[in-house]
């Protein structure tokens, strides 16, 4: 289970980012977070792989609180959380393997191991007959399977996606959310911000919407949500 | 898997900043070869200068009045000194054989009766050999009344120190000169190699690796640095060896002084690397941090 309770994020000295959240997430939810550019959604995430800290208040993640938690303990939360991002964030002049191997290897895993793992997840998302070459070398969409079985490599008791398919088109953004709704399939949570609305406008996934670092209560939630996304939708 | 990992990742920064790893793995040569020459230097001039006091001798002449059974009074006030090794009596006699011995002629041929002074030769313990004490000894002995004159030949191991003294300022000078500048040049591709690397930094992070897996492959490229420098720069003094120990006997050291000399060589050089990249790796590691 993740909380927020009374979490407000301070940038250096520009306050505000996220102004007093209050939230929980269930364990198994498919979650999205959604709203406009600058709104807070990447805060809101990085507070849960403790990129970040709160100013004030507090995030529970599972058995770590923000409160009290070492640099060591924040290393020991992140190997139980799969982060994907926008950007991918793999080591281009790495191979595939290597990249998906990279969160195995931090934790010493053996080169047996770690082979049968990386090749099973590369296998789920595609790309085994890629693994010897490197990342710089995929498309963008590819990058973005192979971030997924990178984000999976440790099982992690929920996946962090930060607008997944913000440099996708629309058939890789397809691909890349079908992925993550088998990842959710198997008991996984997941939490995912995007921009993407019609991508998901025909999931049935909870949605929190965000609006200058704060969450639109849960009631309105679905209400004045929907009826932006149609808006958003129109205009674009 | 992990071992293996930073092992790569140190190659491929070495192979990556192919060139100031080669500037640095040069100038470690240079400097420790530098260093370990003074050092060879200061060890032949300590080993001339042992050798010159442990023979350094201090005669003590009685006046020719003296007989010989108050020369034996001398003796025994002598060896009350704390500070002497050996006492030799020379009695007119013996100087009388030693004479013929170096000149080749009885002195009692040239002149009808010795005119050489009974005489001690003594040995001072190694460590009361320096000149502050000599001239002390030689106050006191020759305030005894039966003593004409104390004489001993300082001046040679007077210059010998000096000089050595001048070498073993000038290495440390040189020293410290030479730890700043590998110092300099090691941090100089430490800190390359991480900014080369700032993304994969960022990620390894993002992912939970602890900060000894990430710095590893920093460190462990300064540790090589070092330890390919030591390793020419050893080699180069055994190939030097080889051409100078014919012409300087003095540089023959035995085996086992060789040995030593370049294994430390090359402990010295990989730990040189190994420190300075450790001091250096975590400041750049943290100056990526803050940036993000
Ligand atoms: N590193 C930072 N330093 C200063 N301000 C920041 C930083 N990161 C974000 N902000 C500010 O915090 C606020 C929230 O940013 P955040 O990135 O969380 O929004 P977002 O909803 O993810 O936007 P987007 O959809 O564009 O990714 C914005 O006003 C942003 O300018
Ligand atoms: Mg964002």
């Amino acid at each position: 289970m993740i909380q927020f309770s009374h979490v407000t994020v301070n940038y250096g000295y520009v306050p505000g980012a996220l102004k007093d959240i209050n939230l929980q997430l269930r364990d198994g939810d498919f979650t999205l977070i959604l709203g406009p550019t600058g709104s807070g959604k990447s805060t809101l995430l990085r507070l849960i792989y403790m990129d970040i800290l709160p100013s004030g208040g507090v995030v529970k993640v599972g058995k770590w609180s923000s409160y009290r938690i070492t640099p060591r303990q924040i290393n020991l939360l992140r190997r139980n959380i799969g982060v994907v991002f926008q950007d991918f964030k793999l080591i281009e002049n790495m191979s595939v393997f290597d990249n998906v191997s990279l969160p195995l290897v931090i934790e010493g895993y053996r080169r047996k191991y770690v082979k049968r793992v990386v090749n099973t997840l590369l296998d789920e998302v595609g790309l085994l007959h890629c693994g010897d070459q490197r990342a710089s070398t995929l498309s963008l969409g590819e990058k973005q399977r192979v971030a997924i079985a990178r984000a999976m490599t440790r099982n992690p008791f929920i996946v962090i996606a930060d607008e997944p398919t913000g440099n996708l088109d629309r058939e890789a953004s397809e691909n890349v959310l079908s992925l993550l709704q088998r990842i959710h399939g198997n008991g996984t949570s997941v939490l995912m911000a995007t921009h993407d609305y019609e991508l998901i406008k025909d999931t049935p996934y909870k949605r929190i919407y965000m609006e200058n670092g704060q969450v639109l209560p849960p009631d309105r939630t679905m209400n004045i949500g929907k009826q932006r996304i149609r808006l958003l939708t129109k205009q674009e | 898997m992990k071992f293996l990992f930073v092992l790569r990742q140190t190659f491929n920064n070495l192979w990556r900043e192919r060139t100031p790893v080669l500037a640095t793995i040069l100038t470690i040569f240079i400097a420790l070869t530098i260093l370990i020459a003074l050092f060879e230097l200061s060890w032949v001039l300590y080993n001339q200068l042992y050798e010159l006091k442990r023979n350094l001798v201090v005669e003590v002449y009685l006046k020719p009045s003296v007989p010989a059974d108050e020369a034996e009074q001398v003796r025994e006030k002598l060896k009350a000194y704390r500070t002497i090794e050996r006492i030799r009596y020379i009695s007119k006699a013996t100087a009388a054989d030693i004479f013929e011995e170096e000149f080749g002629e009885n002195i009692m041929d040239i002149l009808d009766e010795n005119p050489l002074p009974t005489s001690f030769e003594i040995r001072l313990k190694s460590s009361f050999n320096h000149p502050e004490y000599l001239s002390v000894f030689k106050k006191q002995v020759e305030a005894m009344p039966e003593v004409d004159e104390v004489h001993y030949r300082h001046s040679v191991i007077e210059k010998l120190e000096n000089v050595t003294e001048a070498v073993v300022m000038a290495g440390i000078f040189i020293l410290i000169i030479l730890v700043l500048a590998m110092n300099l040049l090691i941090r100089n591709t430490i800190k390359l190699s991480v900014y080369a690397r700032q993304r994969q930094i960022m990620i390894m992070k993002i992912l939970g690796s602890g900060n000894l897996l990430i710095r590893m492959p920093f460190i462990l490229e300064g540790a090589f640095e070092g330890l390919v420098g030591g390793i020419f720069s050893a080699a180069g003094l055994i190939v030097a060896h080889r051409f100078l120990a014919s012409t300087f006997p003095l540089l023959n050291f035995p085996a086992r002084v060789y040995q030593l000399l370049w294994i430390n060589t090359v402990i010295l050089g990989i730990v040189i690397g190994l420190l300075t990249s450790a001091a250096s790796t975590g400041h750049f590691i943290n100056k990526v941090y803050s940036k993000k």
